[in-house]
């Protein structure tokens, strides 16, 4: 999910850190508009925390091993706060684990954060589908948490598959790629179990903490 | 008349054999340095099958040398001793992978090196953030006296 440094055209490595530029002003912007912006801090500082050891959480999935991301759970719970909260997770992980890199910060920040604010917006529908319901804040937690995967995973073979060097053996890499991809279709259902739990019992012990 | 041709024909089969072995073979030798490259994912896996591309010092944008890592996430390349510096190996895999330096030639020759930090320069580095992390919650989430 973390695309490492060297991977990408350079092209592509400055298009993403304009994206993500454009994601996190557009995201800040929405903060500001709140009524008082620096209640969300402590929870986004919570949840930026979890989100730096999510990746040391690794789950074998033959023949590939990937590792919980978060990005939709964040999305649900933290809403336009999930962005700079993934932007400044993510800096730490390349920096302390080399998950990803400093060149492609800001292609990772866009993939991992602008599919955090569409979770958000996903799980924004138990609104619609009733906001006292548990049953549609359960469906939405779930939709939130493996969407938000699905769509970053769907972001990183996009990317990967159309900027494959000539110089490799494309068969190979194209292969690697889908397999690694389709890896990530149960830690999407795993984290969209955890996302529900997770909003349920925030709901139960908590409920403040999932209004806007 | 028949004593020279068998004459003849004994000398000739004398010198058969010399011309069998006349095919000499020259065997020359000299030590050469090899790198070898071991590649694991951070649960320990080995990156198997992986592609390993070498760049020479003189060229960093055009592959030296490309390869695939064996099943254990090794390989092995002898760099070029005419070109001295540092030589890039990207190893990559499904998008994952990275880029190790090695330096060859001069003094700048290295017996070993990895890229990363230690396990326990890694735990204490990130115990320090997520205390930043909490610091900052306590910090904001304090009651207004």
């Amino acid at each position: 999910m973390h695309i490492p440094d060297g991977i990408l055209p350079a092209t592509v490595c400055l298009g993403g850190y304009a994206t993500a530029g454009a994601a996190t002003w557009y995201a800040l912007r929405k903060i500001n508009h709140q009524g008082n912006p620096r209640e969300g801090i402590p929870r986004a500082s919570l949840l930026t925390a979890a989100f730096l050891v999510a990746s040391w959480i690794h789950i074998p999935i033959p023949p590939a091993s990937v590792h919980l991301v978060l990005n939709g759970l964040l999305g649900a719970v933290l809403g336009y706060f999930a962005m700079p909260a993934i932007l400044i997770g993510l800096f730490f992980q390349a920096v302390l684990f080399q998950h990803g890199g400093l060149t492609t910060l800001g292609v990772n920040a866009t993939v991992m954060g602008v599919t955090a604010l569409l979770a958000h917006q996903i799980f924004q529908l138990r609104k619609v589908l009733g906001a006292s319901s548990r049953t549609a804040l359960a469906v939405c937690g779930f939709l939130a948490g493996a969407g938000g995967i699905a769509l970053a995973a769907a972001a990183v073979f996009t990317i990967l598959f159309s900027t494959i060097p000539a110089h490799l053996d494309v068969q190979t890499e194209r292969a690697g790629i889908y397999a690694l991809t389709l890896a990530h279709v149960p830690l999407a259902v795993i984290e969209g179990i955890f996302t529900a739990m997770l909003v349920l019992f925030l709901q139960k012990v908590k409920p403040e903490v999932l209004e806007d | 008349m028949k004593k020279i041709f068998i004459i003849f024909i004994t000398v000739l089969l004398m010198l058969w054999p010399v011309a069998a072995f006349a095919h000499g073979v020259d065997i020359n030798y000299q030590t050469k340095t090899a790198v070898e490259i071991v590649a694991k994912f951070d649960t320990g896996q080995p990156v198997s099958g992986a592609q390993v591309i070498v760049y020479a010092p003189d060229n960093p944008t055009e592959p030296w040398v490309t390869g695939k890592a064996d099943e254990n996430g090794r390989y092995i390349f002898t760099p070029d001793p005419s070109k001295p510096g540092t030589w890039d190996v990207q190893v990559r895999l499904a998008g994952h992978g990275g880029v190790v330096h090695v330096p060859v030639g001069g003094d700048n020759t290295a017996a070993s090196g990895s890229t990363g930090y230690g396990t326990i320069q890694i735990v204490v580095m990130s115990a320090c953030v997520i205390w930043g992390f909490i610091g900052t919650a306590l910090y904001f989430g304090r009651r207004k006296s």
